[in-house]
């Protein structure tokens, strides 16, 4: 589309507005194409799923509510949803206690070198590929001659069935994601500290707080946005963990290390049963709107934006 | 807390405000930094010593946390090797996470310009939707994809990976961010000098995005490089696996001694994320910061 092209489509009579909405729609074409073959008519797809039967080799027939039905009475399922709380609710709490205190710490002054250090070693692992050191990790903790037993072992205490006994196995999970993601809080919460008013605290000093009054009536007040942020963004990605406890566990002893996302992997993928896949899918959406709804309305009483 | 006003808070007290409480708590803090970093890097520096070791030693206690043995032999076993076919993992990752980068860099920048300058009907809603896919769990749509790509014949191929790879919700937000805090004036000086809305786009307001464009460009390619999920479930043949997949299914074949191996093959495939790192870490952290989201 070049200037003499538009110059030929003037003289031809589109007006000026006619020409911008077919450059606009010209433009956002590719993108809206993909956006749509590969977001907008899955979703609608998967949400018809839901109530069909459909094995993949043979179409899809009308189920009604039959998968609605199996939703509630399956058991595993039901497991599945109570590992994934408890692995969410540990991960969040822990990275975010972890991921503030590093942040408070970094924050403070000291030489560019050493916090250049610090800022890199902390954040590099959360871009690292998860499959790859989940399986470095899962050598690691392996029982026997593995390092982590090893390092115990010099302590004193008996080698750790990391990852084939509860609740190790569990442990082993939230460790790893420790591992990975307290890095990628701490530079959050970093950017958070550093809104702060550096006047709030010199006020405070001045009327004699001492560091741990500043931190429970400054900081933590005005740091509760990030907070919230880290919370609602963080349970949602939490609550799709797949690439960690997949290569680390393979689901753990049983179905006790089982994410949601493993579980709808091996009704879809190895099952084929796609339909009723789809309707833990869609419920797990469902879940995660209600969650993340939730939380915004209790925002209301413990976020302080001022 | 600055330097300076620890000063000033020390000078205006007027008897010692620092008594010991305050070193224990410096030493605490310090310990904790400097412990959780070591944390963070332990396992980094056991994976490069270990893929260092002779393969007989592989399982050989105590640990090496710094390398003991140099064996650069493993990581020629890996490039070389015909069973393991570690370079050609490496070249599908790479050929993937280029085009997606080129693919996203040039979709998104073009929608995010069109829904941040032009006018069109329908605009404000198209983008709406694009927002509202950001929300939905990858799980949600995974499944009608599969039949999608299925339904063209294209599982088993590189396309099932390109083709959903193409744009980014997030890219496409994020740009328009950008472009947005640009000054209208430059497209209104563009006009009056007769160019077109293409060429406003492409000679103008595109090279004034470029910290945008890296930090999308920086994110995507460390999402398409660290992909597992999506190699795993659209590639059956060896020869077309990308390098997280081809890694953890080597793994899987626990053949004696293939443990420095595969951590070889760890590290090369870290190098690459270590890179990028190091050149663009400032886009990398101010781009997670700004938009505060996980790639």
């Amino acid at each position: 589309m070049s200037s003499s092209g538009l110059a030929a489509v003037r003289h031809r009579g589109l007006s000026d507005r006619a020409q911008e909405g077919l450059a606009g729609y010209l433009m956002s074409l590719p993108a809206l194409l993909t956006l749509t073959t590969f977001i907008l008519v899955p979703i609608v797809a998967s949400l018809v799923l839901v109530f069909m039967d459909y094995p993949l080799l043979t179409p899809p027939v009308w189920a009604g509510l039959g998968n609605l039905r199996h939703l509630f009475l399956d058991k595993r399922l039901w497991l599945c949803y109570w590992n994934t709380l408890y692995l969410t609710t540990s991960i969040m709490i822990l990275n975010n206690v972890v991921g503030l205190l590093l942040a408070m710490g970094v924050n403070r002054t000291m030489p560019r070198l050493i916090r250049y250090f610090l800022r890199s070693s902390l954040f590099f692992p959360v871009l690292t590929t998860t499959s790859s050191l989940a399986l470095v990790w899962s050598f690691l903790l392996t029982k026997d001659r593995g390092v982590v037993n090893w390092l115990i072992g010099q302590v004193g205490l008996a080698p750790v069935p990391w990852l084939s006994r509860l609740p190790w196995a569990r442990y082993s999970v939230i460790l790893f994601d420790l591992w990975r993601g307290c890095g990628f809080s701490m530079v959050l919460y970093l950017a958070g500290l550093q809104g702060i008013p550096e006047g709030l605290y010199e006020a405070a000093k001045i009327d004699g707080a001492n560091r741990w009054q500043l931190t429970r009536h400054i900081t933590l007040p005005l740091i509760t946005p990030t907070l919230f942020f880290c919370a609602v963004m963080g349970s949602i990605a939490s609550f799709q963990m797949f690439d960690g406890p997949f290569v680390m566990t393979g689901g753990g002893p049983g179905d006790t290390t089982r994410t949601i996302s493993m579980y709808i992997y091996e009704i879809a993928f190895q099952r084929f049963q796609m339909g009723y896949a789809s309707a833990i899918a869609v419920l797990l959406l469902v879940f995660l709107l209600i969650l993340t709804v939730i939380q915004f309305r209790l925002a209301d009483r413990w976020v302080h934006y001022e | 807390m600055s330097g300076a006003s620890d000063l000033q808070f020390l000078v205006t007290r007027k008897f010692s405000a620092r008594g010991p409480w305050f070193y224990v708590g410096e030493c605490l803090i310090w310990l904790l930094l400097f412990s959780i970093a070591a944390f963070e890097l332990l396992p980094i520096c056991w994976l490069f010593s270990t893929s260092l070791r002779a393969a007989k030693d592989t399982y050989r206690l105590p640990p090496d946390f710094l390398p003991t043995a140099w064996h650069w032999s493993n990581y020629l076993a890996v490039l070389t090797s015909t069973k393991v076919n570690f370079v050609l993992f490496f070249f599908n990752s790479l050929k993937l996470a280029l085009i997606a980068v080129g693919a996203q860099l040039l979709t998104c920048s073009l929608a995010a310009y069109a829904f941040s300058r032009l006018r069109f009907p329908g605009r404000d809603f198209i983008f709406l939707l694009f927002l509202a896919s950001m929300m939905i769990p990858g799980q949600v749509t995974v499944i009608p994809r599969f039949v999608i790509i299925r339904t063209f014949g294209l599982i088993d191929t590189h396309w099932a990976l390109i083709l959903p790879g193409l744009t980014s919700a997030f890219g496409v937000f994020m740009l328009r961010q950008h472009f947005l805090s640009l000054p209208s004036e430059l497209a209104d000086a563009a006009k009056v000098d007769g160019a077109g809305f293409f060429r406003t786009y492409w000679q103008i307001m595109l090279p004034l995005v470029g910290p945008g464009l890296s930090t999308l460009g920086v994110f995507t390619f460390l999402a398409s490089w660290n992909s597992f999920f999506e190699p795993m479930l659209f590639l059956r043949d060896w020869n077309l696996y990308t390098l997280p997949f081809g890694l953890v299914m080597l793994a899987g074949l626990h053949e004696e001694g293939s443990q420095p191996q595969i951590l070889a093959g760890v590290m090369m495939s870290i190098l690459p994320l270590l890179v990028v790192f190091l050149l663009a870490q400032s886009f990398v952290i101010k781009g997670v910061t700004v938009t505060g989201l996980k790639r």
